[in-house]
């Protein structure tokens, strides 16, 4: 079928929500190696890769289509229990996903590369062999236990299959009936089979085809379960299900029960990899974390609430326009100040509704970390085996929320961490023997709120920085002069490694490869608003902290006034504001500086700054700003206060201006401007530490 | 002080309602009256700037509005007055007189000592794959017709070096208008 | 007078896919259904002309639904299509057996979902 032209972005949203799905219950599958697996599990892989085998082909997504089609089919032997679950199925159904992604991204970019059309043939093929062997032909168990034919038409193979697996691990079949209500039947199913899920395995819900009175409706589950009948009748009591036995389980049941192994996960995942297969590396360039979509779901009720807001928004307006009216019709008699009074009072509700939308969409615009979380654990199983690194990730933090917009810049950075705690910070397994530390290295990925901001913590127990070999190669680099660098602290010494210019191939090697981009991620951060701290210890590893604004979307600013015109300061970057006479600004390489507690403070006139015309002033006010390490004071005209500001992008046609973040409406129509902090340090402070390297 | 008026008026405004949508521009234009029927005739909006009369097609204009408050952009093209901000959007205005070798330099309409814009001026609000803008005319003089094959193709000393944003020119009564290539005059 | 079909598939982009093709063949009214229950629930509500149904679905499957609909003398007239991208001979078999009226396989062409409806709905 042809779909319509606005399909495609319909056809990415929901192919991305079903390969999270499988990702996730993947991995599940995967920290479990070894085990039986879970075969809700396994069907629930199969179906996710069902489903966008069905949506791909329905889009003329044929790659796509292609290879959920072979993993369909190995998943589809696996859970039909005619291939197992060994670790050459396992590594190629991740890659598998890692392709999926792949190609997902293609075609939301609406292009098709060679290459992974190559590798969806490859892996097609590898998926198609790798699971030949085929289980041993045995007697069909349910044929020995008489179902009715009418009972046994409407399981589908799947079910059968799971009937015959309780039978054969001598587990008792079960039909229990049970009628419920029409118009809430799906809740008092969902109740049963939460208490049947501990006894037994449901493995079909049949809806009865005996016709009710209208009003209600009949099903029959069948239950495969080692319970006896009392335990069964204990389990279904409080509910309408009746029990009838099909089978018996059998008397001698193995002690192993099928049940142990659903174990849930612990809140915090500890997913041990498995020690790397020698042979095959596969590296491969990370494809980008974020998701494809745009979208984010919403309890309804959220949105019931900011529907109500509106209506709440229409009342006041419906009375402003009244009051409007009222003056505009002027009346002799009408005393202005009664109108004055009402205005001010409709004005006051007006906030105070505007406050609960605002508050309301931010919270719609809120996603948990874990979304995230998820797909790094992929991405450090997939590292650790290219590395040949043995590494078990600890998880802690998925549930806290961040801005969907943030969550989503944050995947990048958090992605180049992780691969450099891994590639450099974890030592071989022998060498960490012989230093006398376990031999599986530890990365561990946490978030957690910190009032109005999220912390998240990319740590390792690797080999660590040394703050001495820092200095070194910072004063090698030119990147600060031997002066500078004894007024350092330990921690600001250690933070030098985000400077541009650190992390060249030479520093890397020498200092266990710290760096590696690491001003990249500190660039990705500083235009959150967030802030980046490193602290490590020799040999004892390393931990790198981010902090961030829980939201983008609304910030407090610091509005000034520079010749004339008025700036706003995202107040999360402004560290404080000082009073300076112009005889305190001294002159150092043609640079303005104030002494600030003893510290060499540098200055940047805005003003100056944007070209715009200057008049001499007595006193200046200096809006001290930082990010990350880097401190700098913007000296501007006046202060003009404090707001709660949208920031809006200055759209496509003005996205590089630099030191410009975008604008923001101050009210009385008037747009004012918001200055990008981080850029404006990077152009100020950057260049002249920044030494040139080819 | 602002009259309590006044302040109800900035209360309540909106630069969108100053003007009517276009169509009603569309229904008093063209005074040539109905074309026959063998050739579509493309719908145009012309306006003003200095003393020529340019034509764009309409279905690049989003909507007109009477010049809102510009806020300066420092380090911006020469060619960018400031941003507006239109319901919401922050949008870039346009000065394409220089583009056009009319005026000289852009005039300043934002910040402190702008200058007074006439009575008739406006900000046509195109559409562009490069983002949205507005650009500011002197006037807008409506809406014409004119079919294709009416469009001369304009002599080289018109079209060529920085006014490659003409791409017709054609005649309607005694008006001449240009009619231009807005996204390349925007670039 | 349209007609009244019934979509239960779990996947939202192919059920709009498959609305927007019926709706662009014929007056019908299309109500789409995520799972077997919320068809269940449908069922007793409306008469519908046609049931299009999906055969994996997270409740109830399929092949669950086309027993009920054709064990029911309320519903079991009702002309019911299976649109899935299951492949499998045996399942497909069942849902012909259990009174499924035709069982198309995703990806299909309209042209052969237009045949039937015309077919099926009785469309000049």
């Amino acid at each position: 079928m042809k779909p319509p032209g606005k399909g495609l972005s319909e056809f990415v949203a929901e192919a991305n929500e079903v390969l999270d799905a499988l990702g996730r219950n993947l991995l599940a599958l995967d920290e479990r190696r070894g085990q039986e697996a879970d075969p809700d599990l396994v069907n629930g892989v199969f179906r996710s890769a069902h489903s966008l085998k069905g949506l791909a082909g329905m889009f003329g997504q044929d790659r796509i289509a292609t290879l959920a089609h072979s993993a369909e089919d190995l998943l589809d032997r696996l859970r039909l229990g005619k291939a197992e679950l060994s670790d050459p199925v396992l590594d190629a159904l991740v890659e598998a996903v890692d392709v999926l992604q792949a190609l997902l991204a293609e075609a939301a970019r609406g292009g098709e590369s060679p290459e992974l059309a190559e590798r969806v043939k490859d892996l097609s093929g590898r998926l198609a062999a790798v699971a030949a062997a085929p289980a041993p032909p045995t007697a069909d168990p349910l044929d020995a236990i008489g179902l009715p034919p009418e009972v046994r038409a409407v399981f589908t193979e799947y079910e059968e299959h799971r009937l015959r697996e309780n039978l054969r691990k001598g587990l008792g079949l079960w039909k229990v009936r049970a009628a419920f209500d029409l118009a809430d039947f799906d809740q008092g199913l969902a109740r049963l089979n939460a208490q049947l899920k501990p006894v037994g395995e449901v493995v079909s819900t049949l809806p009865s085809a005996e016709p009710g009175d209208g009003s209600g409706i009949a099903f029959d589950l069948i239950v495969g379960s080692r319970a006896r009948r009392e335990e069964l009748e204990t389990a279904l009591a409080g509910t309408p299900g009746k029990l009838t036995p099909l089978s018996e389980a059998a008397p001698k049941a193995p002690l192993r029960s099928a049940r142990v192994e659903r174990v849930a996960p612990p809140d915090t995942d500890i997913a041990r990899l498995p020690d790397p297969p020698a042979g095959r590396p596969n590296p491969e360039p990370d494809a980008s974390l974020r998701s494809l979509t745009q979208t984010v779901r919403v309890d309804i009720q959220k949105l019931d609430a900011l529907m109500n807001s509106v209506g709440e928004l229409l009342l006041v307006k419906a009375n402003l326009s009244a009051l409007a009216e009222a003056a505009r019709s002027g009346a002799p008699g009408q005393p202005t100040k009664s109108l004055g009074q009402e205005l001010a009072r409709e004005s006051r509700s007006l906030e105070r509704k505007l406050d609960e939308l605002q508050k309301g969409i931010l919270e719609v615009r809120m996603v948990p970390l874990g979304q995230v979380f998820d797909k790094l654990a992929r991405l450090v199983r997939r590292i650790a085996r290219e590395r040949h690194k043995e590494i078990d990730f600890a998880i802690d933090g998925g549930e806290v929320e961040l801005d969907k917009l943030i969550v989503e810049e944050l995947s990048d950075p958090l992605m180049h961490l992780i691969r450099n705690a891994i590639d450099h910070g974890i030592e071989p397994a022998e060498d960490r023997v012989r230093a006398g530390k376990e031999r599986r290295g530890v990365v561990a990925l946490g978030a957690y709120q910190k009032g109005n901001h999220v912390v998240i913590s990319v740590s390792d127990d690797g080999a660590g920085l040394d703050v001495d070999r820092v200095r070194e190669v910072a004063l090698e680099k030119g990147l600060l002069t031997a002066e500078q660098a004894a007024l350092l602290s330990r921690r600001e010494l250690m933070n030098l490694v985000f400077l541009p210019g650190f992390s060249t191939a030479r520093a890397v090697s020498e200092l266990s490869g710290r760096g590696v981009g690491l001003d990249v991620v500190k660039t990705n951060l500083a235009s959150l608003s967030g802030i980046i701290d490193l602290e490590s210890e020799r040999g004892r590893g390393t931990t790198v902290t981010l902090t961030l604004p829980v939201t983008l979307a609304i910030i407090r600013a610091l509005v000034v006034s520079v010749s004339g015109r008025t700036y706003a300061v995202p107040l999360n970057s402004v560290l404080e504001i000082i009073s300076v006479a112009s005889d305190e600004v001294r002159t150092v390489e043609r640079r303005e500086v104030v002494s600030l507690r003893g510290q060499t403070l540098p200055l940047t006139r805005l003003g100056r700054l944007f070209g715009l015309p200057e008049e001499p002033r007595a006193r200046h006010f200096v809006v001290v700003v930082g990010l990350a390490q880097n401190r700098l004071g913007l000296t501007v005209d006046e202060l003009l206060g404090q707001q709660d500001i949208v920031v809006k992008p200055l759209g496509g046609r003005l996205k590089h201006i630099p030191g410009i973040s975008g604008a923001t409406d101050l009210g009385n129509r008037r747009t004012v401007l918001v200055l990008d902090v981080g850029a404006l340090m990077e152009e100020v402070v950057a260049p002249e530490r920044r030494v040139e390297f080819s | 002080m602002p009259t309590f008026d006044q302040l109800l008026d900035e209360f309540f405004y909106r630069p969108d309602e100053a003007d009517g949508p276009l169509f009603e521009l569309a229904a008093g234009a063209d005074p040539a009256g109905p074309e026959p029927a063998d050739e579509a005739p493309a719908e145009l909006i012309a306006f003003i700037l200095d003393d020529e009369c340019y034509a764009v097609p309409i279905s690049e204009v989003r909507e007109i509005v009477k010049v809102p408050p510009l806020t300066e952009v420092p380090r911006a093209s020469p060619a960018i007055l400031g941003v507006m901000n239109l319901r919401g959007e922050v949008l870039p205005v346009y000065d394409i007189k220089p583009r056009l070798r009319l005026s000289v330099g852009p005039v300043r309409v934002a910040g402190p000592g702008a200058a007074r814009l006439p009575k008739g001026a406006r900000v046509l609000v195109v559409r562009s794959d490069a983002g949205d803008a507005g650009v500011l005319v002197d006037a807008v003089r409506g809406v014409v017709k004119v079919k294709p094959s009416a469009v001369e193709v304009p002599p080289p000393g018109v079209a060529g070096g920085e006014r490659d944003c003409v791409v017709g020119l054609f005649r309607r009564r005694d008006q001449l208008y240009i009619l231009l290539d807005l996204a390349q005059a925007l670039e | 007078m349209g007609f009244k079909v019934l979509i239960v598939e779990d996947s939202k982009a192919s059920r709009e896919l498959i609305a927007t093709t019926l709706e662009t063949i014929a007056d019908v009214e299309v109500m789409q259904s995520s799972s077997g229950f919320e068809a269940l629930k449908l069922l007793p509500r409306h008469r519908f002309d046609l049931i299009i149904t999906d055969i994996n679905m997270p409740d109830i499957n399929g092949l669950e639904l086309i027993n009920f609909v054709k064990k029911n003398p309320n519903y079991r007239d009702t002309p019911l299509f299976v649109i899935t991208s299951e492949g499998r001979e045996k399942d497909r078999a069942r849902g012909l057996a259990l009174g499924a009226a035709e069982y198309l396989v995703k990806p299909f062409e309209p042209q052969s979902l237009e045949g039937l409806l015309r077919r099926y709905l009785k469309i000049a």
